[in-house]
């Protein structure tokens, strides 16, 4: 038994773009509905902006824009899902969040060189469930590293409209 | 013990050492002033014989080295055997300093490591040189008296009746021919007025004339000092009668039981003599709290100040909709109660953020002393306001200006004994800091009565710098003139000193003291002295804010940093060198759009009218377009926190009774970011 749960995965499965991602659910701390974000002058194009989460300032990242991904227009479905990881809270706007799973660890394959336009190294792998395909993010790549070193990149080279 | 363990108790064993520390060096600095206070000496002597103790059972053997030395010349002192000198205080005060360099070598991980050098040395010679000092006060035959807990008891057990203790020391008459006689007489008068607790030398050696003409009594009386020498002066053969108070070593009266001697205690002296030790002995409990514990009950009331609004909110949205139902005024009247609540819990979690100010003034009267000796100069330094209480975040950014202005002021501001005299003032020149609350505020006043500036000076001397042009020199005013002292690169001392006058400095003072939403202010008088003002809020954590609206955003601005609000219509805006300017009684302001200074927009939207916030940050002001003025609120200052960091322009985030969110902005960076043409605008 024991070595049976060890071998599974719990994802937080998410649309995006019109494909399938997961996310491993000890990362997701909540999902909530879209809501009014407050934009931050300066900052790159991801970074829609800061919610009051409770009390917390909680920054949120648009997925699409920080994939390169078609726009997606906002519809009922759009959900800001927010990932804790580590130190940084964060909330990402997905298209919409459709259930949570178990896939056996087996069934996971090292990510193919190309896929829907997302570096390959974002992701963590590839599942297959039910003839589904899901994409797995690793957030620990999306969220900390390259983001951190664009962040700070764009604001060295001073974004500025004026 | 494991390893753990160990550096639990090295941290609270460092803490209690520089708390110690501190209180060794006013002390001493104070002893200097009033060599005769019998219970500082033995407050000194305590604090030195605890960290003795404390630093031998961690091992730490130079410290218990150096500590032990001094204690030994403190003891001298303490028994009159040496008289307090300065240079005795010097050597004090250098030990001190050894032990501080000590104590930060093992707080580095480093033990008590480094060489003592020769201020054991120094210490030994004080000891050694003890038959040559000059004794305070020695009687011959007399004995100090020292209380075992037996007796202490007994009088601690006598104070709570009403009793005071005294230790009378009698002298009789040299060539007295019945001692024993006289020592009698002295012990059956005293009876009348109270007990004898303990005799020096004993009883029966007095009895036997074993003695030879002074003896040494603790007693327990209702009565006061002078009543006590008066019964024993009125026996002949008596040379001299000194009656002191004996207060015991740790008075654990608490409060209750001095006001029982109060109220038992017809002697009005005595009695304000209980009370001046109530409020000085009185020792409060404390715990040690992590401060990131405070932080986040700061935040979480915070948090609770904001559903307060959101709950009124709601009930009154309600009560629109509902008219008035009996449940709506229930839910009105909790409301209410929670918001009283919250705001008293609030207030209580401030005050337990706040320090007395008397942590940063407390290492001053050392360093003020060091500074005057050094430059020669003699000084009387008066602190006041030391228990002005204010936020922790505050304190720990004050100190730094307070050392600069302090320096200033012993340096450049009063003169050389002689020149004093010349210009017909005292010797002694006086620097006095102080701190008080004044409405919303903290006010830190440092005053000297020395030189004083002269506006015309600073003037020649920053065109002489290049600063400003003569021209722009000349439109000055006085106070303009003053302001010019703030300019980075100006010094206004003929002389450079390794103290001060290297033209760094009072802009260093300005930023510091800017960046926790103070302000400055200078008042000078040519020969009369100089006295800066300096404002502060009374916590960094919650901010009056002016809330305006751009681009359907509301964003703070500190209202620390506004200088007015205007309004003014296309026609008032002119443009110079490109820049958008707008004069304001004559004088030419900066003007900007804030979308564009925040980068949110690439031109001002079209208008009638305009409303303008000014801000003013050390020399430059600038005005700042908004499209609307929303008002005054008080704000909790959040940060954007990691992911997102440091974003020019913006200081934090707060979250509105709506639960939006509205940015805060950080005027100094939105200036800075402006560029170079904002400021030489001003300047020239």
């Amino acid at each position: 038994m024991a070595t049976e749960t060890a071998a599974e995965i719990q994802l937080v499965v998410f649309q995006l773009a019109g494909e399938t991602y997961g996310v491993d659910i000890n990362h997701v701390q909540e999902i909530i509905r879209m809501q009014s974000i407050t934009q931050i002058p300066r900052t790159p194009v991801f970074i829609e902006g800061v919610i009051n989460l409770r009390g917390r300032i909680i920054p949120v990242i648009d997925l699409h824009k920080r994939f390169n991904l078609p726009r997606a227009e906002l519809t009922n479905n759009t959900r800001i899902m927010v990932v804790e990881l580590g130190q940084v809270t964060v909330g990402m706007i997905v298209d919409s969040v459709s259930e949570v799973l178990r896939l056996p660890a087996a069934s996971i394959e090292p990510p193919p060189p190309m896929i829907s336009g997302i570096d390959v190294a974002y992701l963590k792998g590839v599942g297959k469930w039910n003839e589904r395909l899901i994409i797995l993010l690793d957030l620990d790549r999306v969220l900390r590293e390259s983001e951190q070193r664009q962040l700070q990149q764009e604001i060295a080279a001073g974004v500025d409209l004026r | 013990m494991s390893e753990l363990d160990m550096s639990q108790y090295l941290g609270i064993f460092l803490d209690e050492a520089g708390e110690q520390l501190q209180q060794l060096d006013e002390a001493i600095v104070k002893l200097e002033q009033t060599p005769d206070d019998l219970d500082l000496l033995n407050t000194i002597f305590r604090a030195a014989h605890t960290l003795k103790g404390s630093s031998a059972s961690m091992g730490f053997n130079r410290l218990a080295t150096l500590t032990h030395r001094m204690e030994s010349v403190l003891d001298l002192l303490r028994q009159g055997k040496l008289a307090v000198s300065r240079e005795i205080i010097d050597i004090l005060l250098a030990s001190l300093d050894k032990l501080r360099v000590l104590k930060d070598s093992i707080a580095a991980g480093n033990g008590d490591e480094g060489e003592l050098g020769d201020i054991v040395a120094r210490l030994e010679a004080v000891l050694a040189g003890e038959a040559g000092a000059s004794p305070r006060d020695k009687v011959p035959g007399s004995e100090t008296l020292t209380l075992d807990d037996i007796e202490q008891n007994v009088i601690r057990a006598a104070q709570v009746k009403g009793f005071q203790a005294y230790e009378i020391r009698v002298q009789l008459e040299e060539g007295c021919q019945m001692k024993a006689a006289r020592a009698y007489l002295v012990f059956n008068n005293l009876k009348e007025a109270g007990e004898v607790i303990k005799s020096v030398p004993h009883t029966q050696d007095l009895e036997a004339e074993k003695f030879e003409d002074t003896f040494t009594l603790a007693f327990v009386s209702r009565e006061d000092a002078d009543t006590l020498a008066n019964i024993v002066k009125s026996i002949s053969e008596i040379k001299n009668v000194t009656v002191r108070p004996i207060s015991l070593d740790e008075d654990r009266l608490v409060a209750a039981e001095v006001s029982a001697l109060e109220q038992e205690n017809g002697s009005l002296a005595a009695r304000a003599k209980a009370n001046s030790k109530a409020s000085e002995q009185r020792i409060t409990q404390t715990v040690r709290v992590d401060v990131q514990r405070l932080e986040n009950l700061m935040n979480l009331v915070g948090e609770l100040v904001i559903d307060r609004t959101r709950l009124a909110e709601v009930g009154n949205g309600l009560k629109a909709r509902l008219g008035n139902e009996e449940l709506l005024e229930t839910l009105e009247e909790v409301s209410l109660h929670i918001g009283r609540i919250t705001s008293d819990l609030q207030e209580e979690i401030m005050k337990a953020r706040m320090f007395p100010i008397d942590q940063v003034f407390n290492r001053f009267p050392r360093m003020v002393r060091d500074l005057a000796r050094k430059a020669g100069k003699e000084i009387d330094f008066i602190i006041e306001g030391r228990e002005t209480e204010l936020d922790r975040t505050v304190i720990e950014e004050i100190g730094d200006p307070l050392i600069h202005l302090l320096r200033n002021a012993i340096d450049h501001g009063i003169e050389a004994p002689e020149a004093r005299l010349k210009a017909g003032k005292p010797r002694h020149g006086t620097v006095r800091l102080r701190a008080f609350h004044q409405e919303n505020q903290i006010v830190i006043t440092v005053e000297d009565d020395g030189a004083g500036m002269d506006p015309e000076k600073i003037k020649a001397r920053a065109v002489a710098k290049g600063l400003i042009s003569r021209e722009a020199a000349a439109r000055l005013g006085h106070r303009e003139a003053l302001d010019l002292i703030f300019l980075p690169g100006l010094s206004t001392s003929e002389k450079v000193t390794d103290v001060s006058g290297r033209g760094v400095g009072m802009d260093i003072v300005r930023n510091h003291i800017e960046k926790i939403n103070g302000t400055i202010d200078i008042r000078t008088t040519p020969g009369k002295g100089t006295c800066f003002t300096i404002k502060l809020p009374l916590t960094l954590a919650i901010n009056r804010s002016l809330l305006v609206q751009v681009g359907g955003r509301v964003y703070a601005f500190p209202l620390a940093n506004v200088v007015e609000i205007i309004d003014i219509t296309p026609a008032d805006i002119q443009h110079v060198h490109r820049q958008q300017v707008v004069v304001v009684r004559g004088r030419v302001l900066p003007l900007i759009y804030l979308g564009q200074a925040l980068g949110l927009a690439r031109a001002m939207p079209a208008g009638e009218n305009y409303a303008v916030v000014i801000v003013g940050l050390a020399e430059k002001q600038i005005g700042f377009i908004v499209d609307n003025l929303i008002g005054e609120q008080e704000i909790v200052i959040k940060s954007l926190g990691n992911f997102i960091g440091k974003i020019p322009g913006i200081a934090g985030a707060t979250i509105m009774g709506d639960g939006s969110v509205a940015l805060i902005l950080d005027v100094r960076s939105l200036v800075d970011n402006l560029g170079v043409e904002a400021s030489r605008e001003l300047a020239s």
